[in-house]
């Protein structure tokens, strides 16, 4: 499963990515998904982990410190086979 | 007995009309040898570069008075047809959403390593957020085309490399400017695309939709 992760500002988005990297747990910084906020701004895509796994949780921990705000389930959806100009659909859900 | 075959006559038509007509005929199938006519170096090229991203195997390449006859078969143990209108997606099937993303066909010139002038990291950011944008839009650019502080997105230890390499796969070409990479002493490192000269990026420049960052 795979998260997006909001923080206050794109300084807390960069200084976060810097300490989830530091400690080893791969995230990926990409712009705000329109459908999640409209204005301009960074957050970062990260694997939610086993839920209660040690990275899960120290995932968890270093978001906290550095200020996420909300967290967002990615749902995609698959295309569709037989349509060759069908193309995979992100939404995103609140989290948890 | 002979291979079944189809034929796409592509003379005349500029880019990207060849690629598009290529990608329609491996869609539709229904044939084992898939002949492409063109009278273009540059669509010659285009045409086998994109049999390469649909899994197409180049049969022959002959040119005879300024025809050059390219022979394709697609491979049928890949999803040949998935693959190419990804690469290329028809014409119709773009801008179907209210504000849909579609670089679709643009050349994208790139000059720095970030976007605007300002505070750097900040530039760099907006860079790398605009190269994940095109990542995840509907029709990718033809073509990106690095030069001076640009050709920095595409060496070993960028942070934009991944999403220049997500663009390559999807059939978009990468050009560095080779001149750029030797003063920057970073011809080495070049991880993503190809090395090219000034000849080919202004050429390039001056043909068709450009997008300068």
């Amino acid at each position: 499963m795979r998260l997006i992760v909001t923080f206050p500002s794109s300084h807390a988005a960069l200084a976060a990515e810097r300490a989830l990297l530091g400690a080893g747990l791969p995230v990926e910084l990409i712009p705000v998904p329109r459908q999640i906020r409209s204005d301009c701004g960074f957050c970062l895509l990260a694997d939610a982990g086993e839920p209660g796994s040690g990275p899960g949780r120290r995932r968890l921990q270093l978001l906290g410190a550095c200020g996420a705000r909300e967290q967002w389930q990615v749902i995609e959806t698959e295309p569709d086979p037989s349509s060759p100009s069908s193309r995979k659909v992100k939404s995103y859900e609140r989290y948890p | 007995m002979s291979d079944i075959r189809k034929t796409v006559d592509a003379r005349g038509l500029a880019c990207p009309q060849p690629v598009i007509l290529t990608r329609k005929a491996l869609a539709e199938g229904g044939f084992e040898l898939l002949e492409v006519l063109v009278d273009d170096p540059s669509s010659r090229e285009n045409v086998v570069r994109f049999a390469g991203f649909a899994h197409c195997g180049v049969e022959a390449e002959t040119e005879d008075g300024g025809t050059f006859r390219i022979l394709l078969r697609p491979d049928a143990g890949l999803p040949a047809a998935p693959e190419a209108a990804r690469v290329a997606p028809a014409p119709e099937t773009l801008e179907k959403a209210p504000g849909a993303l579609s670089a679709q066909g643009a050349t994208v010139f790139i000059a720095s390593g970030g976007i605007g002038t300002g505070d750097e990291q900040l530039a760099a950011l907006l860079m790398r957020g605009f190269l994940y944008t095109l990542t995840e839009a509907e029709g990718v650019p033809r073509r990106i085309i690095l030069m001076n502080g640009g050709v920095r997105l595409a060496v070993e230890g960028s942070d934009s490399l991944v999403n220049l390499r997500r663009l390559a796969e999807r059939g978009v070409e990468i050009l560095a400017c080779g001149t750029c990479l030797e003063f920057y002493q970073l011809r080495e490192q070049l991880a993503v695309g190809r090395v090219s000269n000034l000849y080919e990026i202004a050429g390039l420049l001056l043909q068709g939709r450009t997008l300068s960052l």
